[in-house]
C-alpha cells in the first residue's frame, strides 16, 4: 500500500516484544478466517508477516474442482427449496472456497445486512443475497449498499414491496438509515417519511427487483437538509456522502477484527476517515487492519469471544478432517444450535456476538460438539480425529511431543496440558 | 472505550454483560431432598415481538374510529367476542375469552410511555428496562433483572430463564442475578457427564475478565445441566394438551420445569412476527391464536398441578400500532396497546381506560397507563419485592386479587 498509514494504524513490524511466531500466525488464521493446520503454521513462520498476510488478504487457494462442484451443490439447494441444504453449501464453500477471509467477511455483512428466511421464505432468493454480499465482501461500501438495496431478499424482508407512492411503508427506508448506514440520532422521523416516499417505485416482481414508474412518488421531499425530486438512487447517494457510514464500517470491522477494549476511540476515527477517504473501500480498510500492528498487539490475542462457525471449524480445519469431508449438514444444525442459525439472523439488528455467543444452552452445545467432533460423529460414516498419528506425521513422537502439538496446534501456544480433548473443553476454547 | 455493539447501533439492546454468580456453590450445597419450597410466586413473561396491533386484539368496535381509521382491515363486529357493549376479542382469542370467563384474565388497556419511540429496538430496550428516555440513556440492566437483584430470597435455581433460542432480552439482564437460556429441554443435556467436564479456572492464565467470564458461564451451564437432569427425571409426563406451535411448546417446556420443582421465579418466552406492516389480517389472526391457545394450555396444564395460585402470566409488546391502516393491509408503528395478565389470582376483567380513537396525538393513541406503573404493581403484589421503584409516580392499579 502507498498510503501514508494513519499514526494509530502503523504497520506490524515483528520485534523481540512483537515477534513472528506461531502464536502470531495461530492468531491471524483464526482471527481473519477460521484456523490453520501445522503445514499453514509452518510455511507462514518461515514467510514472515508481509506474505503470510498477502496470502490471507489473496485467497485463491481452492482446489481445482471447487467452483464447479459449489455451483452444483448450491443450485441443488436453490431447486430443492430446502433452506438446510443451503445452509450445508455456506458451509462447503467456508471449508473450501480456499479464501475463509471473504467467507467472514460475508458472515459479517449477513449480519449487517440482517434478513431472515423465516420472512423471506424462498431459498433462491437467500441465496442471490448471499451471492451478492461475498461478490461485493471486499469491494466499496457503496456498490454493495445499492446492490442489496435492490436485492430481492431485502426488500421482501423489509416491505419494500408494499411501499408506494401515497401509500408509503417506511420499514425499509428506517432500518436502510438506522442500521445500514447512519444510526439512530442522525437522522429524524420526517427523513424517515421522505426517504420511503423516495424509494417508491422499487419494488419485487416475479422475484427480481424492478422499477415501477407508475408506483414512484416524484414529488418533492426533504431529507437530511436537501430537497429535490430524489428517487431511491438519490438517496443512497446523499446516505453514502454522509459522515456517519464510515464510522459504523469502522466498528464492524473492529467488532469482527479485535477483542474487548483493543482499540480506542482515536483508532476508530482514523480508520473512518482513512474510508472517507478511500471511497468507503472494505478492502483497503481490512488490509489496513491485517497490516497493523494493533491487529498483532498482545492485547488482540485470545481476548474475542470465537463465533460458533469459528469454534466449531477451527479444529476439523487444525486437525486435518476436511478429506474426505464432514457433514455439512450437520455442521448447519451444530450452528444451529450453538446460536448461529445462517440465513436466520434473530432479528434486523443481527447476532449481538461477542459475549452474548456463551449461554447456558450455547455453552452446553459447544461441549456437546466437542465429544461429537472427537468421536469423529461430524463424518459419516464416523472418523474419529487421531491426534497421535498426525502428531507423528508432523515430527512429534512421543505422548508428551503430542500433548504440545495439540496445544499449539488448537490454541496457538504450548502451555496446556492434556489430550485434544481436555484442550478443546478448556475455557481458552472458546476464545480467539 | 470498547468496540461494544451498543455503541456501535448507537441502541440500548446489548448489555455489558458482567460475570455471573456461580450456580456451583448453590448447586452443590443444595439439599437434594428439599426441593419442596413450592410456595414462591411464579412469573412467564411472553413478549409479543415486532408491535401487537392491539386495537386489533382488543377491540374497541363501539368507538366510530375504528371503522374510519380501519377499512380493509376492520373486523365484522358480529364474529367479535364480545366483553362488554364496546369492546371484544379477536375472533381468534376464543382461549382469550374462556380465561376472561373463568375470572382468570386481566386486560390492561392503552399500556405506553409519554414520547414514545418508534424504533422496535429503542422501545423494548424501555419496555425492558423501565427507563424511559432516548437512545443515549444507558440501558445494561432489565426491570426483570433488577427485581431479582433485589429479592432477598434465593433460591436453588436460576431466577430467570428465557425458553427459546433468542439472545437473552435486556429484560433479564441484571447486576448480580442468573438468567439462563434453553430452547428445549433436551438442550441441557451434557452428552458427557458433568464429572467429564472441565473444572473452575483450569486455565492458569485465566486473569482477564473475558477468561473468567468464559470460565464462570461454563460453570453456570454445566451446573444448570445437572440440575435439570434431576429434576425432570419422570417429570414431562405428556399428559397436558398443547399447541404445537413455537410458543405453545415452549410453554409446555415451562410448565416441565415448573412442575418438576424447579424454584425459578421468571420464565421469559418470545413470541415474534408482530411487525405486520403488510397484508396482516391473517398473520395476526395466527399469532393472536397461538398466543392465547399456548397460554390457556399452560394454565389448565398448571391448575392440573395444584400450581394454579403460584403462577401469572404477562404478555407485553414493544408498541401498538398506527391507529389508520396503511395501504399494504397492514399497519406501521404505534404507540400504546393492551397487556394481558393471566392466571388465578389477577384481577380478571378489563382494567385502565378503553382507548379513544377519535383522540389522537399524530395519528396515534394516547397512552393511559404508564408500563412502569404496572411493573410496580406486578413486582409489588405478585413477586413480593418491595424495593424496587420502578414507577414515576404512586398509582392505584390494582392488577391482582387480595
Amino acid at each position: 500500500m502507498n498510503d501514508p498509514r494513519p499514526t494509530e494504524w502503523k504497520q506490524f513490524i515483528p520485534s523481540d516484544a512483537l515477534p513472528w511466531d506461531l502464536r502470531r500466525i495461530h492468531h491471524l488464521h483464526r482471527r481473519a478466517g477460521f484456523a490453520a493446520n501445522w503445514n499453514g503454521l509452518q510455511r507462514d513462520l518461515q514467510a514472515g508477516p508481509e506474505v503470510a498476510v498477502d496470502r490471507v488478504l489473496r485467497g485463491g487457494n481452492a482446489t481445482d474442482d471447487f467452483d464447479s462442484l459449489q455451483r452444483l451443490i448450491g443450485d441443488a439447494a436453490v431447486s430443492s427449496g430446502d433452506i438446510n441444504r443451503l445452509k450445508a453449501w455456506w458451509f462447503y464453500r467456508i471449508l473450501y472456497s480456499g479464501d475463509p477471509l471473504i467467507e467472514r467477511m460475508t458472515l459479517m455483512w449477513h449480519n449487517h445486512f440482517a434478513t431472515s428466511n423465516l420472512k423471506v421464505a424462498n431459498v433462491a432468493m437467500m441465496k442471490r443475497q448471499n451471492d451478492l454480499l461475498r461478490r461485493h465482501a471486499m469491494g466499496k461500501f457503496g456498490d454493495l449498499l445499492r446492490a442489496v438495496i435492490k436485492d430481492a431478499a431485502m426488500m421482501v424482508w423489509l416491505d419494500a414491496n408494499a411501499n408506494r407512492k401515497g401509500k408509503p411503508n417506511e420499514n425499509l427506508a428506517r432500518e436502510l438509515m438506522e442500521l445500514f448506514t447512519l444510526g439512530v440520532g442522525h437522522y429524524s422521523e420526517t427523513d424517515v417519511k421522505e426517504v420511503a416516499r423516495a424509494l417508491t417505485g422499487w419494488t419485487v416482481r416475479g422475484g427480481d427487483f424492478e422499477h415501477v414508474p407508475a408506483y414512484h412518488d416524484d414529488g418533492t421531499k426533504q431529507m437530511l437538509g436537501e430537497q429535490g425530486d430524489f428517487d431511491g438512487d438519490d438517496v443512497l447517494a446523499i446516505l453514502l456522502k454522509q459522515e456517519p457510514p464510515a464510522r459504523r464500517i469502522a466498528m464492524r470491522l473492529c467488532e469482527v477484527f479485535f477483542g474487548e477494549d483493543v482499540i480506542t476511540d482515536d483508532a476508530l476515527d482514523e480508520l473512518a476517515s482513512g474510508l472517507r477517504d478511500h471511497d468507503l473501500d472494505i478492502g483497503w480498510a481490512v488490509e489496513t487492519i491485517l497490516r497493523s500492528e494493533a491487529f498483532f498487539s498482545e492485547d488482540n490475542i485470545g481476548n474475542r469471544v470465537l463465533e460458533p462457525i469459528q469454534f466449531m471449524i477451527g479444529p476439523l480445519w487444525a486437525l486435518e478432517m476436511l478429506d474426505p469431508p464432514p457433514s455439512t449438514l450437520l455442521l448447519a444444525e451444530w450452528a444451529s444450535k450453538l446460536g448461529q442459525d445462517l440465513f436466520y439472523p434473530p432479528n434486523v439488528f443481527g447476532w449481538p456476538g461477542g459475549r452474548s455467543w456463551l449461554t447456558t444452552r450455547t455453552m452446553i452445545g459447544r461441549a456437546n460438539y466437542v465429544s461429537a467432533l472427537c468421536r469423529g460423529e461430524l463424518h459419516r460414516p464416523n472418523r474419529p480425529p487421531d491426534i497421535a498419528v498426525l502428531a507423528k506425521k508432523h515430527g512429534f513422537s512421543t505422548p508428551a511431543d503430542q500433548s504440545t502439538f495439540a496445544s499449539w496446534l488448537l490454541l496457538g501456544h504450548e502451555n496446556a496440558t492434556g489430550d485434544m480433548k481436555a484442550i478443546l473443553r478448556r475455557p481458552a476454547s472458546q476464545l480467539g | 472505550m470498547k468496540t461494544n455493539r451498543r455503541r456501535f447501533l448507537g441502541h440500548g439492546s446489548a448489555v455489558v454483560l458482567g460475570a455471573m454468580p456461580s450456580l456451583v456453590s448453590r448447586a452443590v450445597m443444595a439439599d437434594e431432598g428439599t426441593r419442596s419450597n413450592r410456595n414462591g410466586k411464579i412469573l412467564v413473561v411472553i413478549q409479543m415481538s415486532g408491535g401487537n396491533d392491539g386495537i386489533n386484539t382488543i377491540i374497541p368496535y363501539a368507538d366510530e374510529g375504528y371503522a374510519m381509521h380501519r377499512k380493509k382491515l376492520r373486523l365484522p363486529t358480529d364474529r367479535l367476542l364480545k366483553i362488554n357493549d364496546s369492546v371484544g376479542f379477536h375472533p381468534s382469542m376464543r382461549s382469550a375469552a374462556d380465561l376472561l370467563e373463568q375470572g382468570k384474565l386481566g386486560i390492561v388497556q392503552c399500556v405506553g410511555y409519554p414520547n414514545p419511540s418508534r424504533s422496535h429496538d429503542t422501545s423494548m430496550a424501555i419496555w425492558h428496562s423501565a427507563q424511559v428516555g432516548d437512545e443515549d440513556v444507558l440501558r445494561s440492566h432489565g426491570w426483570l433483572g433488577m427485581a431479582m437483584d433485589a429479592a432477598r430470597k434465593k433460591t436453588d435455581d436460576p431466577d430467570m430463564i428465557l425458553v427459546g433460542d433468542e439472545s437473552q432480552p435486556l429484560a433479564i439482564q441484571s447486576r448480580r442475578s442468573t438468567a439462563v437460556t434453553l430452547s428445549s429441554l433436551t438442550d441441557l443435556r451434557l452428552r458427557q457427564p458433568a464429572h467429564a467436564q472441565p473444572k473452575p479456572t483450569s486455565d492458569q492464565a485465566s486473569e482477564s475478565s473475558l477468561a473468567q467470564f468464559v470460565d464462570q458461564t461454563m460453570q453456570d451451564a454445566i451446573a444448570t445441566a445437572s440440575a435439570l437432569e434431576r429434576n425432570t427425571e419422570g417429570g414431562a409426563d405428556g399428559s397436558a394438551k398443547y399447541p404445537t406451535t413455537r410458543i405453545g411448546r415452549r410453554m409446555q417446556t415451562i410448565s416441565t420445569m415448573v412442575k418438576s420443582g424447579f424454584q425459578t421465579p421468571i420464565y421469559y418466552a418470545i413470541q415474534s412476527g408482530y411487525d405486520t406492516h403488510a397484508a396482516q389480517l391473517p398473520s395476526h389472526s395466527r399469532l393472536l391464536r397461538e398466543f392465547s391457545d399456548a397460554t390457556k394450555a399452560f394454565l389448565d396444564d398448571i391448575e392440573a398441578s395444584g400450581l394454579s395460585d403460584q403462577v401469572c402470566v404477562m404478555g407485553f409488546s414493544e408498541f401498538g400500532r398506527r391507529v389508520a391502516e396503511n395501504n399494504s393491509e397492514g399497519t406501521d408503528h404505534g404507540t400504546a396497546g393492551p397487556v394481558f395478565l393471566a392466571g388465578n389470582r389477577v384481577r380478571s376483567g378489563l382494567i385502565g381506560t378503553t382507548p379513544k380513537l377519535t383522540d389522537l396525538v399524530d395519528g396515534d393513541l394516547q397512552m393511559s397507563t404508564d408500563f412502569r406503573n404496572m411493573y410496580q404493581e406486578v413486582t409489588q403484589a405478585w413477586l413480593g419485592i418491595s424495593e424496587l421503584q420502578a414507577a414515576e409516580s404512586p398509582s392505584s392499579l390494582k392488577l391482582f386479587d387480595a
